[in-house]
C-alpha cells in the first residue's frame, strides 16, 4: 500500500495534519483568529462550523495555498511553507468551488493532474481509469467536463484529488450536491481511505452525515477553536430525543409523573424532546412509557451527536 | 475498483532528479503539459474558430481592396501621362505589403491582448488556477505556460495572414527576405503584447479589468508614445552649433533613373555649408526617441530592411520606410539632421547604421519583462498576499 510505501509508520505522533494557533487576515476581516486542529492519520475528521467561521481558509491554509499570518502547520511533519513540494505530493485538495476545465473530457483532466503531480508516465492510463471507476464515471469518462452535472462534477474533483494517491485528504463540502446514493458510496470510501491509514478531514454543515463517518470533529466558530472531541465524547454528552405520541397529554402527563424536563415543540405534529444522557435511559424510558398505555408512534434521537454539540455551542455563543 | 490505491507507484519526486539538466527538462515538461491542457481548452472552443475565420476574411479583404486600388491608381496614370514618361514604379507588392502588415500589426495588437489577458484572473474565476497551484507546477511555469498558450494562439492568427504577405511578395518588389523578416517582428511583438496581457492579468482581480488595462497599455505604446514623443520634443529643446547654408549655382537637371529605376548618379545637396560655427535652437529629438521607438509600428517598420539610398535623389519612399526614416532620424538628432549641423553637409537620408528597433524592443520586453515578474509574485503560494476582492479558491 501506498503508505507503506512513503515510509510512514501509522501512530506516530507527527502524522496527519496540526496546525498550532494559525492565524489570517483578509485585510481587515480577521477569517482564522485563533485555530488549533489536528487531524490524526487513519481518522476521518469533521471540520463542523457555521458559515464564515473560517473552514475554507483554514483548509486553504492546510493545503499550502494560503500562508498563515502566524501558527504553524505541519502536514505528515513537513511545513508546507519551506517544502511545499514534498508537503503537496502529501496533499489531496478538493476545493468548494468546482473548478473544472469545461471543455476537457473527466478522463483529460485526470491525465494532466496526473501529468502536473509528475506521475511516470507508465501508470498513468491505468490509474487514471481505476479512479474513474472508483468515482461512477467510468461511462462518462470521455465526455466533455461541461455536460456532467453537479454531482458528477463533485465526484470528478474527489478524483482529481486522490489523483497522486496523496496521505492527507483536505475535503471542503464533499457531499454538497450529492444524491444519497452518492452519499453513501462517498462515506463508504471515505471511511475506506481513512482505513488505508490517510489522514482525512471533512469539512461539512449537513451533520448528520458526518456522524457516520467522522471519528472525530473539531469545531470552529469566528475563527477560532471552540471545541475538539471525539465521537464517542460527543455520544457521552448525552442527546435530545424525540417523542410523540397518539396522545400528547397523556405522554406529558407521563413524562411530568416520571419528574423529567422536557420541551414541547411546535412542529407540523406535536413533540416533546428532552435530554437523555444514555441510551440505557432512553430504553428504560420507552418500555415505561409503553408499559403506561402511552401510545407511543415515535421515539428516536431529534439530532446526531455532533449536531447536538454543534446547537449547544450556538446556544453558547455570546 | 478497489485495487486503485494499492496499485499506484510512487510518484516521482519533484526532486528526484537533482541534475541540473533534469531539472530544466522537469520545468519544461511542465510548461509542456500546462500548454496542451491550455491549447485543448481554446481548440475546443468555437468562438476560436470564428475569430480566426474573420481575421482571415478581413485580411483577404483588405488585401483585395489594395490591389484594387493600387490597379485603379496605375490605370488612371497610364491615362494622363505618356507612357515613355512614366516612372517604373516598385510592383503592386510593395504597397499591398505594406498595408496588409499595418493591418496585420494593428489587428495583432486587438487580438493578442483579449487572447492573454484573463489567462490567470479567469482561471482565479472558475476555480482552475488553485487546482494548478496545488500541484507540482511552480508559479514561474504557470505563467510561462500561460504566456505560451496566449502566444501560440495569436501566432495562428499570424499563420493565417502570411498567405496575404506573400501575395505582396509576388506581385513584386519584394524578397523572402522581407516576410520572413516582419513575420519575426510581428510574432515577437504578439509575444510582447501576449506577455503584458499575461502579466497584467495576474496582478488583476477581474478579467475585464486586466483586459481593459492591456488594451489601454496596447494603446499607450501605439497612440500613447506619439504623443509623449511629439509632447516631450516640446520640452526638450536645445541647442546645436551650425554654420550658415549657402546656395550653389546647380543648374537643375531632371534626374533620369535608369532601366532598373535606379538613378543614375549620386546627387549632391544644392549647398555649401561656410561661415563661424553659430549655436542654433534646435529641438533635441534624440533625447526623447527612445519614446518614439516603444511604439510597435516603429519597432516593425524599422528593422525591416530596405535598400540603402543615401545619396540617391529619385525614390519612392513607402510607408514602412517612411516610418523607418523618420524614427532614425528622431533617434540621430539635430546633430546629424539640422542643416549644416558642426559645418557638414548632412544628408537628407540616413544611413542605416543606427537603427532604432533594438532600443524600441529593448523597452518593451523591459516592460514586459516587469509585469511578468509582478505577476509571478503574486502567484506565489503559499500566498501572503491576495489581490483585492479575490480569493485563492
Amino acid at each position: 500500500m501506498s503508505i507503506a510505501e512513503s515510509s510512514i509508520v501509522p501512530g506516530s505522533g507527527a502524522l496527519g495534519v496540526s496546525a498550532e494557533g494559525v492565524a489570517r487576515r483578509f485585510g481587515t476581516v480577521h477569517a482564522v483568529e485563533h485555530i488549533d486542529f489536528h487531524a490524526p492519520a487513519g481518522k476521518v475528521t469533521a471540520l463542523i462550523g457555521p458559515n464564515g467561521a473560517g473552514k475554507t481558509t483554514l483548509l486553504l491554509m492546510l493545503a499550502s495555498l494560503l500562508r498563515p499570518d502566524s501558527g504553524t502547520i505541519r502536514i505528515n511533519g513537513l511545513d508546507p511553507l519551506r517544502d511545499s513540494a514534498a508537503a503537496r505530493l502529501q496533499i489531496g485538495w478538493m476545493p468548494d468551488t468546482l473548478g473544472v476545465w469545461e471543455s476537457l473530457t473527466a478522463r483529460e483532466i485526470l491525465v494532466q493532474m496526473a501529468r502536473f503531480y509528475r506521475l511516470p508516465k507508465a501508470g498513468i492510463v491505468h490509474r487514471v481509469s481505476g479512479l474513474l471507476e472508483l468515482v461512477r464515471l467510468d461511462g462518462l469518462a470521455d465526455q466533455p467536463a461541461r455536460v456532467l452535472s453537479r454531482g458528477q462534477q463533485q465526484r470528478l474533483s474527489l478524483a482529481r484529488a486522490l489523483i497522486h494517491d496523496p496521505s492527507v485528504l483536505l475535503l471542503d463540502e464533499p457531499a454538497s450536491g450529492l444524491d444519497p446514493g452518492s452519499r453513501v458510496e462517498l462515506r463508504t470510501l471515505l471511511r475506506r481511505l481513512a482505513g488505508e491509514g490517510k489522514a482525512v478531514v471533512v469539512s461539512s454543515h449537513v451533520l448528520s452525515e458526518l456522524d457516520e463517518i467522522a471519528d472525530g470533529a473539531v469545531f470552529v466558530s469566528q475563527g477560532r477553536t471552540v471545541k475538539q472531541q471525539t465521537l464517542e465524547e460527543a455520544a457521552l454528552q448525552g442527546r435530545r430525543y424525540a417523542i410523540t405520541a397518539l396522545d400528547n397529554a397523556a405522554l406529558t402527563a407521563k413524562l411530568s409523573e416520571l419528574g423529567l424536563e422536557y420541551r414541547v415543540e411546535a412542529g407540523r405534529r406535536p413533540s416533546v424532546t428532552l435530554l437523555l444522557t444514555h441510551d440505557d435511559g432512553a430504553a428504560a424510558l420507552l418500555g415505561e412509557l409503553v408499559r403506561s398505555g402511552v401510545g407511543v408512534v415515535s421515539f428516536a434521537p431529534a439530532a446526531g451527536a455532533l449536531e447536538e454539540t454543534y446547537m449547544n455551542l450556538d446556544t453558547e455563543r455570546p | 475498483m478497489s485495487d486503485v490505491t494499492e496499485t499506484m507507484p510512487g510518484p516521482a519526486g519533484p526532486q528526484g532528479a537533482t541534475g541540473g539538466w533534469n531539472a530544466v527538462v522537469g520545468y519544461l515538461g511542465g510548461i509542456r503539459d500546462l500548454v496542451v491542457l491550455e491549447m485543448k481548452q481554446r481548440l475546443r472552443s468555437r468562438g476560436w474558430y470564428i475569430m480566426v475565420g474573420i481575421w482571415f476574411f478581413v485580411v483577404a479583404m483588405v488585401t483585395w481592396l489594395t490591389w484594387l486600388a493600387w490597379n485603379a491608381s496605375m490605370e488612371a496614370r497610364r491615362s494622363t501621362i505618356p507612357p515613355s514618361a512614366l516612372a517604373p514604379q516598385d510592383g503592386a507588392g510593395s504597397m499591398i505589403f505594406e498595408v496588409v502588415l499595418a493591418f496585420v500589426l494593428l489587428f495583432a495588437l486587438l487580438v493578442a491582448p483579449a487572447l492573454s489577458a484573463n489567462a490567470i484572473n479567469g482561471d482565479r474565476a472558475g476555480g482552475t488556477l488553485a487546482i494548478l497551484q496545488i500541484t507540482l507546477l511552480t508559479p514561474g511555469q504557470i505563467l510561462w505556460g500561460k504566456f505560451c498558450a496566449g502566444w501560440l494562439a495569436a501566432l495562428a492568427f499570424l499563420a493565417t495572414s502570411a498567405p496575404f504577405l506573400v501575395f505582396g511578395m509576388f506581385q513584386g518588389g519584394l524578397t523572402p527576405g522581407h516576410v520572413v523578416v516582419s513575420l519575426l517582428m510581428l510574432a515577437v511583438e504578439l509575444a510582447v503584447v501576449c506577455g503584458i496581457g499575461v502579466g497584467i492579468s495576474a496582478l488583476a482581480g477581474r478579467p475585464l479589468f486586466s483586459i481593459v488595462v492591456t488594451y489601454l497599455v496596447v494603446a499607450a505604446l501605439v497612440v500613447g508614445s506619439l504623443i509623449s514623443f511629439a509632447l516631450g520634443a516640446q520640452l526638450a529643446q536645445g541647442t546645436v552649433l551650425a554654420n550658415t547654408p549657402v546656395g550653389r549655382p546647380l543648374s537643375y537637371v531632371p534626374v533620369q533613373p535608369d532601366q532598373q529605376g535606379q538613378p543614375t548618379e549620386a546627387v549632391q545637396p544644392g549647398y555649401t555649408c561656410e561661415g563661424p560655427l553659430v549655436e542654433h535652437s534646435a529641438v533635441r529629438t534624440d533625447r526623447v526617441a527612445w519614446m518614439l521607438a516603444l511604439n510597435p509600428y516603429v519597432v516593425v517598420a524599422d528593422a525591416i530592411p530596405y535598400p540603402d539610398r543615401s545619396g540617391s535623389a529619385f525614390y519612392s519612399v513607402g510607408m514602412i520606410e517612411g516610418i523607418s526614416q523618420g524614427a532614425r532620424s528622431a533617434l540621430a538628432g539635430p546633430d546629424h539632421t539640422f542643416t549644416c549641423a558642426n559645418g557638414v553637409q548632412q544628408p537628407q537620408y540616413l544611413k542605416q547604421s543606427t537603427p532604432l528597433w533594438p532600443l524600441g524592443l529593448g523597452l518593451q520586453v523591459l516592460l514586459t519583462g516587469l509585469l511578468m515578474w509582478l505577476g509571478w509574485r503574486s502567484l506565489r503560494t503559499p500566498a501572503s498576499r491576495l489581490a483585492n476582492g479575490t480569493r485563492i479558491a
